[in-house]
C-alpha cells in the first residue's frame, strides 16, 4: 500500500519534509495515518538528535485539506478508536512540540479539529488563501481540550474564541489570533515560501534555537506535560461519553446522506 | 424594585437584557444586583446552552452609574464589589457567553463584553476603559482585559484611557466579531445558535479547561481588584475628577 505520508530529507539532511497525502480521505488521521506519522516522526526525532547541525521540519499536506481531523468513520464502526485515536494526536503533538528544532506548518486547506491541533504544535504557520482552522468537535460531543496548551501557545487569550466558536477562522482571521504568522496569496506559491522559511531557520545556530524554543515552550506552557496529560484526559472523557457516541452517530449518519 | 434586567430563554439560548435604555443602561446599583442574579441563576439551568448578554436600546452598557450614588463613596465601592462578583458569575457559567454591543460599551459596560467568550459589536460602536481619566482604577475589570488581549496590549489600553470605535476594538482583540450594525442581531444569533449545537458536557469540559490555563478562577484577584478600586474611588482624586464632570 502507498504511503499516505511522504518523508523527504532535503538540503544534506538538514531539512525534513513531512507531507499528508490521503486526499480521497481529506487527509484524515485513520489508523493508517497515525501509523505513518509515527513513523515520520521517530525517523525524524532520531535524526534531528544524531545531528549536529542545525535542522528544520516542514509539516505540510497536498490536496483539498491540509488535514481533516479524525477518522470518524473508524470512531462509529469502533468506540474505542476515539481515544486512541486521541492519545496518538497527544503524543504527535508532544513530539513536535519537543523537538529541539524548529517545525513549520504549511496549511493549504482546512486543518480541523486534530488537524488544526497538528498546527497548534508548529512553530511557524504560514497559510494559503483556502487555509480554514477550527475545531468542530463540540457537535460530536468531543472536548478540544487536548489542544487548549498548544493553541494558547499560539493565541493567548484568543484561545477561547478559537476553541469554541462553531465556525471554521480563515488564514485573515487566525492570523489575526496569532496562529497564523504569514499569508501566502498565492496557492502556487505556497510551497516555495514555506521552503524559504525553513531554510531561512536552517541557517540560525541549532544550540540557540533548541534552547529559545525549549525555553519558549516552558513560558507558554504549551509543552506543560501536567497540563497536556489533564487536557488529554479531558478530551477523551467527553470523547467516550454517552453523550458523544450518539452526536457522533448522528453526525456520521448525516454525512453519510448523498449530497 | 423595577425589573432592570429581564430573561429570556428560547430554544437553549438564554438572552439576558439590561433595560435602562434612558440612561444608555448604566450599571445602577439595583441593575448590577439583578444581572449577577440573573445570571447566577443561569449557573444549574440544564436547559440552557448558550448566553447572549446584552443591552436595550441604543446602547449595550455606558458603564457604571456614579453620578447616582455621588454623594456616597461607600456606595460606590459596593458596586464596584458587585461588578465583580457579576463578572466572576459570567465567567463562571459551564455554557458559551455572548455580549451583544451596540452603540457603547464603556468602563464597566466594556468590562462586561470582555468577560464573555465572545463579543459580537459594529464598527461605529463606542468601546473602551476611559477609568483613568475619571481618577478612577479599573482594577476590576483588568484581569479579564490581561487574560482576553495578553499583559502588553491591555497596559497600554487601560494606561491610555478613552475610547475607541467598535472597529479598532475588534482589531485590537476584545471584540471577537465586528458586523455592519443592522447584522448585529443576526450575527449574534447564528453565532449563538452553532454554539447550542455543541454537546453540553464536552462545551464545560472546554471551559473549564480554558479557565484553568488562562487563571481565570482565581476569585481572590478579582475580588481584591474590587477593593483596590473601592479605595481609589473613595479617594479625593476620584472625587475630585468625578465632581468636576457632573457639573460640567
Amino acid at each position: 500500500m502507498d504511503r499516505l505520508i511522504s518523508h523527504e530529507v532535503l538540503d544534506d539532511g538538514a531539512l525534513h519534509r513531512i507531507t499528508l497525502r490521503d486526499d480521497t480521505r481529506r487527509n484524515a488521521l485513520s489508523q493508517a495515518m497515525f501509523d505513518d506519522l509515527d513513523a515520520a516522526l521517530a525517523a525524524v526525532t532520531t535524526a534531528v538528535a544524531r545531528r549536529q547541525a542545525a535542522s528544520c521540519v516542514l509539516l505540510s499536506a497536498t490536496g483539498r485539506a491540509f488535514c481533516s481531523g479524525f477518522d470518524l468513520g473508524a470512531c462509529v464502526a469502533d468506540p474505542s478508536m476515539m481515544g486512541s485515536f486521541l492519545q496518538r494526536l497527544s503524543a504527535a503533538v508532544r513530539c513536535l512540540r519537543s523537538l529541539p528544532c524548529p517545525v513549520v506548518a504549511a496549511v493549504q486547506g482546512p486543518a480541523l479539529a486534530g488537524g488544526c491541533a497538528l498546527v497548534t504544535a508548529c512553530d511557524v504557520v504560514i497559510a494559503g488563501p483556502a487555509a480554514r482552522f477550527a475545531y468542530p468537535v463540540h457537535r460530536i460531543g468531543l472536548s478540544p481540550a487536548i489542544s487548549l496548551p498548544t493553541l494558547r501557545g499560539h493565541t493567548g487569550g484568543g484561545a477561547r474564541t478559537v476553541a469554541l466558536e462553531p465556525e471554521p477562522l480563515d488564514a485573515a482571521a487566525a492570523r489575526a489570533q496569532g496562529l497564523v504568522h504569514e499569508i501566502v496569496d498565492d496557492p502556487t506559491a505556497l510551497d516555495a515560501r514555506a521552503l524559504a522559511v525553513s531554510r531561512q531557520l536552517l541557517s540560525k545556530g541549532p544550540q540557540a534555537m533548541a534552547s529559545i524554543k525549549r525555553w519558549m515552550n516552558a513560558h507558554d506552557g504549551s509543552c506543560d506535560l501536567a497540563a497536556l496529560d489533564a487536557t488529554l484526559a479531558a478530551s477523551v472523557a467527553t470523547g467516550s461519553s454517552d453523550e458523544s457516541s450518539a452526536m457522533l452517530a448522528a453526525t456520521w449518519a448525516a454525512m453519510q446522506k448523498p449530497r | 424594585m423595577s425589573t432592570l434586567v429581564s430573561l429570556d430563554i428560547t430554544d437553549g439560548i438564554a438572552r439576558v437584557c439590561m433595560r435602562r435604555p434612558e440612561a444608555r443602561n448604566a450599571l445602577s446599583r439595583d441593575l448590577i444586583t439583578q444581572l449577577r442574579s440573573t445570571i447566577e441563576a443561569l449557573q444549574s439551568r440544564a436547559d440552557v446552552r448558550v448566553v447572549i448578554l446584552e443591552g436595550d436600546g441604543k446602547s449595550f452598557c455606558a458603564g457604571m452609574d456614579l453620578k447616582a450614588v455621588a454623594t456616597d463613596p461607600v456606595a460606590m465601592g459596593d458596586m464596584l464589589r458587585a461588578l465583580a462578583e457579576t463578572s466572576l458569575a459570567i465567567r463562571k457559567l459551564p455554557i458559551p457567553t455572548i455580549a451583544k454591543v451596540q452603540g457603547a460599551a464603556i468602563g464597566g459596560g466594556c468590562g462586561l463584553m470582555v468577560v464573555c467568550d465572545f463579543g459580537v459589536t459594529h464598527p461605529e460602536a463606542k468601546v473602551g476603559y476611559p477609568e483613568v481619566d475619571l481618577g478612577i482604577c479599573p482594577a476590576v475589570v483588568a484581569p479579564w482585559l490581561v487574560k482576553k488581549i495578553g499583559a502588553g496590549p491591555a497596559r497600554a489600553m487601560l494606561l491610555l484611557g478613552g475610547t475607541m470605535s467598535g472597529a479598532e476594538g475588534y482589531a485590537k482583540g476584545i471584540a471577537s466579531h465586528c458586523v455592519p450594525l443592522d447584522q448585529l442581531e443576526s450575527a449574534t444569533m447564528a453565532l449563538a445558535t452553532g454554539l447550542a449545537k455543541g454537546g453540553p458536557l464536552a462545551i464545560r469540559e472546554t471551559k473549564r479547561w480554558l479557565s484553568v490555563l488562562d487563571g481565570s478562577n482565581d476569585d481572590a484577584a478579582i475580588r481584591e481588584a474590587a477593593e483596590i478600586s473601592a479605595r481609589i474611588i473613595q479617594g479625593g482624586e476620584a472625587q475630585e475628577r468625578l465632581a468636576k464632570l457632573w457639573r460640567s
